[in-house]
């Protein structure tokens, strides 16, 4: 479905465009005209954080971090084993994606913790990351991040318990 | 961020420091190398998806979008930046139908704007919102259980979307409430004309 809305949705806006006279050439062009600088303005936050990203999971802290966590976890229905896909989630999402599909080739496709795990996955977003992007060069308050964690671990919680009974 | 930082590498740099030392430089240097070649990939999202917006701004649908999404978005993004609002509904839409890389471009050029009028209220929230995964389809959950031979792939949306619609409800609330300042303009009694509001600011 997503394959047919790409070109419909770039044809309908050129055409429209087309429509309004507007010269589409420089309209496209002129919007590129910002990308590099954003991109240059990101990247610090973006290797900072990519950089800690990979401490994390190489040292082992994140394992640690996850077996230390496993209880209190387990206590508001999150199975053990996904305690490190919660916890590297909001740094990567190649991290994240690896062990997802870890997960579900360990245990199949269709077992309670690879639903579990997808749904996890599917209802989280790398909060950390985006953060650095969103707010890059600027004092970036924890507030924001920190209700974006909670509705994470909210997601979390809930999408454990509707795998168990949906 | 920096509290955060600074732990978290502190205790990895310690551990690596007692395990196996000759590790650390070969996991920063791939980090940075992460981070390379993401940074050429968002350029090209941004090449993409900054000039769709280019084309869609000079034709004046921005402006359409912004007007048909006013009265929601200006009270939950507490803006009247036409321009803004509009990226910010696109990023937002965009990442409930789960489209590949058109959400973070949008959504930190909305911020940017939503900052240089000094609105943190209305960058806070579409960062909490994007952030809270609103999503409707994980593509890429859904592409390894297809991969993996599950009987039934699809079974996993259910509990995704109202998982992540009860997290994006309680974003959204949590953001109102702990806002520092409550908000002058879009709440406040306003006046009845509606016309041309974005020459108020």
């Amino acid at each position: 479905m997503s394959a047919l809305l790409f070109p419909l949705l770039f044809l309908g806006v050129f055409a429209f465009a087309l429509f309004k006279k507007v010269k589409l050439f420089d309209a496209f062009a002129g919007g590129i005209k910002g990308a590099l600088p954003l991109l240059v303005s990101l990247f610090p936050s973006l290797a900072a954080v990519l950089i800690l990203s990979e401490l994390f999971t190489e040292s082992g802290l994140s394992a640690f971090l996850a077996r230390l966590l496993a209880p209190a976890l387990e206590l508001v229905g999150i199975p053990k084993e996904l305690a490190p896909l919660l916890l590297v989630k909001p740094f990567s999402g190649s991290g994240s994606m690896a062990l997802l599909n870890g997960i579900i080739t360990q245990y199949g496709a269709d077992s309670y913790l690879a639903r579990c795990a997808c749904v996890l996955y599917g209802s989280s977003e790398t909060a950390f990351y985006l953060s650095a992007l969103y707010f890059a060069g600027r004092k970036i308050s924890p507030r924001p991040v920190l209700i974006a964690l909670a509705g994470n671990l909210l997601a979390a919680v809930t999408g454990c318990l509707f795998c168990r009974i949906l | 961020m920096n509290g955060v930082f600074a732990a978290m590498f502190l205790l990895s740099a310690l551990l690596f420091l007692i395990f196996e030392p000759e590790a650390f430089l070969p996991a920063l240097a791939a980090g940075g190398e992460k981070a390379v070649s993401l940074g050429l990939s968002l350029a090209a999202a941004y090449c993409v998806w900054l000039g769709f917006f280019g084309v869609m701004e000079q034709s004046g649908l921005t402006s359409l979008l912004a007007r048909a999404l006013r009265p929601a978005a200006r009270r939950l993004f507490r803006s009247e930046d036409d321009k803004a609002l509009s990226a910010a509904c696109c990023s937002v839409s965009a990442n409930l139908l789960s489209l590949p890389g058109a959400p973070t471009p949008l959504g930190i050029e909305a911020c940017r704007r939503f900052l240089a009028r000094g609105n943190e209220f209305g960058a806070h929230m579409l960062f909490a919102l994007n952030a809270a995964g609103v999503q409707l389809i994980s593509t890429t959950a859904l592409s390894f259980r297809l991969a993996a031979g599950s009987a039934s792939p699809a079974d996993i949306v259910p509990p995704i979307l109202l998982s992540t619609l009860l997290s994006a409800a309680l974003v959204v609330l949590l953001t109102f409430l702990t806002s520092p300042k409550r908000p002058r303009s879009p709440l406040a009694p306003r006046p009845r004309p509606r016309l041309r509001t974005h020459s108020r600011r």
